[in-house]
C-alpha cells in the first residue's frame, strides 16, 4: 500500500485550509486563484463529509466570483464544477463555453466537459475526451478519471487496469484522491452486485479516510445486503447524526424497518423525509434521483417518486435513471392496483445525489 | 510568493508544501547555525505536520570554486542529513491536538519532542522545535502579477502584503555546526519534504526563495518550453544533482525570464553571453542557501556571498537568510538593476509580526483572522 498521510491529519488539515484561506478569499481585495482555491477546498470536504452545506457554500462562492468578475475565466470554470455538482449539468456546459469563449485553457475545459458529459450518461463523448487526455499525459488524475469513466459505464475490466495503472503513478501523499477513487470502485461493484469486491473497495477507502461518510455509508449498505445487520447500523447511525444528507438517515431507517426496529426507523424516515422535500425543493436536479428512491423505499410513495424519477430522467439519460424510472412506474402502477408497496429490496442506495 | 504552492503537486497536500527555508548564524552564538524550515502556506488552528512525510535538512561542506562572470560554488559529495518525523496527534479530535515528533541526527540519535512546545527539545548538538507560528514572509502578489502582465514595474508605494496575518508550520533546527558538520564554514543548505517509505520519493525541495513562483513560474518568455509546468519537474529534482536531460530546460527558463525582470527599467544590467545565458542562471540553478558559519549573524545578509563572487571580492556577511530580511527588495533589485540603480521596493517592508533573535526565533501564530463576509 501507498504511504500517505493518516485521513484524521489530511482532515485536519483540509479544514487547517479552508481556515486560513476564508478570511482572505472572502474579502473585497481577495485574488481570483484564493477564491477559486477556496471553492474547490469546500467542494472537496462536501465530498468527504457529505455535506451539503459545504456544497451550498461552495455554490453560492462561485456565483459570487461570477458576478464580479465577469470576464474571468477560472470564475466561470469555477462555477461550472459547482453547477455540476448540483446536477445542473446544461447550466454547467454553459459556464464551460463561456469560459472557453474567455481563454481558459482548452485542456482544463476538456476535463471539465468530460466530466459534465459523464453526469449526462453521455458515456461515447465523455471517453473521447478522456481517452485523449490519457493519451497526452497518463497520469493518476487522468488515468483515474477514465478509469472511473469505465466503471460507470459497465467496462469493469478495462477500468480495473485503468485503476491499476492510475493508482501505480500517484506521487503525492494525501490520501483524499485514492479514498475517492478507491470508493468509485466500491459503488462499481455494488451495481454489479459483487459485494465482496465492493467492500474490499469500500474498506480501502475507509481506511484511508475515516471520516469519508459516503464510503462509510456505501460500506454499511454492503455490510447489510451481506446480512451483517448490526455492523450495518453501527455504520450509519453516526452518519445519520452528523450529516446533512438525508441518504443515510434514509438508509438507517431501511434497515432498522427490517430488523424490526419499528419505532426507531419511523424516527429516521421522518427526518430524512423532511430533509429530502427540502432538498429536491432547493435542488431539484441533484436530490430528484434519491428522493425517488426513498419514496420508492422507506419513504412508501410511490406517486412523489415516480413524479421525481421523471424528473431526474428528464435531467439526465442516464442507465440508471431509466431503471429508476422503470421501478417508480412500476411501483406506482401496483400501487393503485392495491398491490403491495416496495420493500426494501427496491430501496437502492446507490452513490448519495451529490456524488453521481 | 516565495516557495507556496509552488506547482500543481505541491497543492495537493499542504502539510508538505515547502514555503521557505532560511539559515543564519544563531544570534549571539557564533558557534550554533540556524535552520528554519516552514511548510504549510495559510495554515489554521487544526494544521498538523503529516505523519507520511519526511522533512529532511540536508548540508554539504562548500567553497567558491570561480568568482567574477563564471562565479560558481564547489559543493562536496558527502553530506548530512538531519530527518524530522510525526506522529498521528494523539488527540485527533480535538481542537489543539498533542503530537509528537521526532529528530534523527546524522549520528542517528533521536530528539523527540511535541509540537507546539515553544522550549522545543534538546540532543546531543542540536535543538529542535516546530510548530505553528506566524508566516515570516511578506510580498504582494497582485503586484508582482501585474508587472508580469504590463511589463513595467507596477510596485506601490505602499503595497498590500498578500500574506498578512498568516501562519505556517515551522521546523527549526539549531545545531553546533563544528561538532556535527565535520569542517566548513561555508555550507550549502536545501530542505526536502519526502513521502516515507521504504524508498522516499521526493516531493519538494527549496533553497532560494522565489526560484520556482517569481523567477521559473512565467511561461510566456520562454522560447522553449512556453507551454511547460516546469516546477512540479524542477521540485523533484536533486538539488546538489540536477538530472542532466532536463538542465537544459531549466537554463531556457531562467535565462528568458531573468532577462524580462533586467528589462523592466529600461535598461539591461545583465547581458546575456554569447551561449545567450543570463549572468545569474548558473549562480541560481545551484539552487541552495550558502551560508559561512564563520560570519555572525546579521539583518541584510541573502545573496551577499553570491554578489562578492561575482564581484570577484571576498565575502563580507554569513550569507544565508535571515527571518526578518525583506528579501523580495532584495531579490527584485538583484533581477531588475543588478544593484547598479536604487534598491527596489515592493511596497510591504516587513510582515505583520518581527521574528525574535530567541530560540525559536519565529513568531508565535498569528490569532484568527476576522472574516470579511
Amino acid at each position: 500500500m501507498i504511504v500517505v498521510t493518516h485521513g484524521a491529519i489530511a482532515l485536519r488539515n483540509l479544514q487547517a485550509q479552508i481556515d486560513g484561506l476564508e478570511p482572505v478569499a472572502v474579502s473585497p481585495e481577495a485574488r481570483i486563484a484564493e477564491r477559486v482555491q477556496l471553492i474547490e477546498l469546500l467542494a472537496l470536504r462536501g465530498l468527504i463529509l457529505g455535506s451539503v452545506a459545504d456544497y451550498e457554500r461552495a455554490q453560492e462562492l462561485a456565483h459570487e466570483l461570477v458576478r464580479n468578475a465577469t470576464t474571468q475565466a477560472p470564475a466561470f470554470l469555477a462555477r461550472a464544477c459547482t453547477r455540476a455538482l448540483f446536477h445542473r449539468f446544461a447550466d454547467a456546459l454553459d459556464d464551460l463555453d463561456v469560459a472557453e469563449r474567455l481563454g481558459a485553457n482548452a485542456e482544463t475545459v476538456d476535463r471539465e466537459h468530460a466530466a459534465v458529459l459523464q453526469g449526462l450518461g453521455r458515456y461515447a463523448e465523455a471517453s473521447a475526451i478522456r481517452e485523449e487526455d490519457a493519451r497526452r499525459c497518463p497520469s493518476f488524475e487522468s488515468l483515474g478519471a477514465l478509469a472511473t469513466l469505465c466503471a460507470e459505464s459497465g467496462d469493469t475490466e478495462r477500468a480495473l487496469r485503468m485503476h491499476a495503472e492510475s493508482v501505480r503513478r500517484y506521487r503525492g501523499v494525501s490520501p483524499l484522491p485514492l479514498a475517492v477513487l478507491d470508493f468509485q470502485f466500491g459503488v462499481m461493484w455494488m451495481h454489479h452486485g459483487e459485494l465482496d469486491r465492493a467492500r474490499d473497495h469500500l474498506i480501502a477507502a475507509h481506511h484511508y479516510v475515516p471520516a469519508y461518510a459516503a464510503a462509510q455509508g456505501h460500506l454499511a449498505e454492503v455490510e447489510a445486503e451481506l446480512g451483517n445487520t448490526e455492523t450495518a447500523i453501527v455504520l450509519l447511525h453516526p452518519l445519520a447524526l452528523s450529516s446533512d444528507d438525508p441518504d443515510y438517515a434514509a438508509q438507517l431507517a431501511s434497515i432498522l424497518a427490517d430488523a424490526g426496529g419499528t419505532e426507531d426507523s419511523s424516527y429516521w424516515r421522518q427526518l430524512a423525509a423532511a430533509r429530502y422535500d427540502k432538498l429536491v425543493a432547493l435542488h431539484p436536479e441533484a436530490f430528484a434521483d434519491h428522493a425517488a428512491e426513498f419514496w420508492l423505499g422507506a419513504g412508501a410513495d410511490p406517486a412523489k417518486a415516480l413524479r421525481l424519477a421523471r424528473v431526474n430522467f428528464a435531467n439526465r439519460r442516464t442507465p440508471r435513471a431509466q431503471a429508476l424510472l422503470s421501478r417508480a412506474v412500476a411501483a406506482d402502477a401496483m400501487d393503485h392496483k392495491g398491490g403491495r408497496q416496495p420493500g426494501r429490496e427496491t430501496a437502492y442506495f446507490g452513490v448519495t445525489a451529490l456524488e453521481s | 510568493m516565495s516557495d507556496h504552492g509552488s506547482g500543481p503537486r505541491a497543492l495537493t497536500d499542504p502539510a508538505a508544501d515547502l514555503t521557505d527555508v532560511f539559515a543564519f548564524p544563531a544570534p549571539g552564538r557564533p558557534q550554533h547555525l540556524v535552520i528554519v524550515m516552514d511548510v504549510f502556506s495559510r495554515a489554521g488552528p487544526s494544521a498538523v505536520f503529516s505523519d507520511a512525510v519526511i522533512y529532511r535538512f540536508r548540508l554539504r561542506r562548500a567553497r567558491v570554486a570561480a568568482s567574477g562572470p563564471d562565479a560558481a560554488f564547489a559543493v562536496d559529495d558527502d553530506e548530512v542529513a538531519f530527518d524530522f518525523t510525526f506522529d498521528v496527534p494523539e488527540e485527533s479530535d480535538t481542537a489543539r491536538p498533542l503530537q509528537r515528533g521526532h529528530c534523527r541526527t546524522p549520528s542517528g540519535a533521536a530528539v523527540s519532542f511535541y509540537v507546539n512546545g515553544e522550549k522545543g527539545a534538546s540532543g546531543p548538538g542540536v535543538r529542535v522545535f516546530a510548530g505553528r507560528r506566524s508566516d515570516p514572509f511578506c510580498l504582494d502578489v497582485r503586484a508582482i502579477e501585474k508587472t508580469i502582465a504590463t511589463g513595467r514595474i507596477a510596485f506601490a508605494k505602499v503595497g498590500s502584503d498578500t500574506l498578512y496575518g498568516t501562519n505556517v508550520l515551522s521546523i527549526v533546527l539549531e545545531l553546533e555546526w563544528a561538532k556535527l558538520l565535520d569542517g566548513g564554514p561555508m555550507f550549502a543548505v536545501v530542505c526536502e519534504t519526502l513521502r516515507a517509505g521504504p524508498r522516499p520519493v521526493r516531493f519538494e525541495r527549496l533553497g532560494r526563495p522565489e526560484i520556482k513562483n517569481v523567477t521559473l513560474s512565467v511561461k510566456m518568455f520562454d522560447p522553449v518550453n512556453r507551454d511547460l509546468e516546469i516546477r512540479d519537474l524542477y521540485n523533484s529534482e536533486d538539488a546538489f544533482a540536477l538530472t542532466p536531460d532536463y538542465v537544459g530546460a531549466y537554463r531556457a527558463r531562467f535565462n528568458a525570464n531573468l532577462s524580462f525582470y533586467d528589462r523592466l527599467d529600461g535598461r539591461i544590467d545583465w547581458p546575456l553571453d554569447a551561449g545567450g545565458n543570463h549572468p545569474l542562471t548558473r549562480l541560481l540553478l545551484a539552487d541552495f542557501l550558502v551560508i559561512d558559519a564563520s560570519k555572525p549573524f546579521q539583518e541584510m545578509s541573502y545573496f551577499e556571498i553570491e554578489h562578492a563572487m561575482l564581484a570577484a571580492r571576498p565575502h563580507a556577511t554569513a550569507g544565508g537568510r535571515w527571518l526578518n530580511e525583506d528579501v523580495m527588495d532584495s531579490l527584485f533589485t538583484l533581477y531588475i538593476n543588478g544593484g547598479n540603480g536604487p534598491r527596489i521596493d515592493d511596497g510591504v517592508a516587513s510582515p505583520i509580526a518581527w521574528s525574535s533573535t530567541v530560540f525559536p526565533y519565529l513568531a508565535p501564530p498569528n490569532p484568527p483572522q476576522v472574516t470579511a463576509s
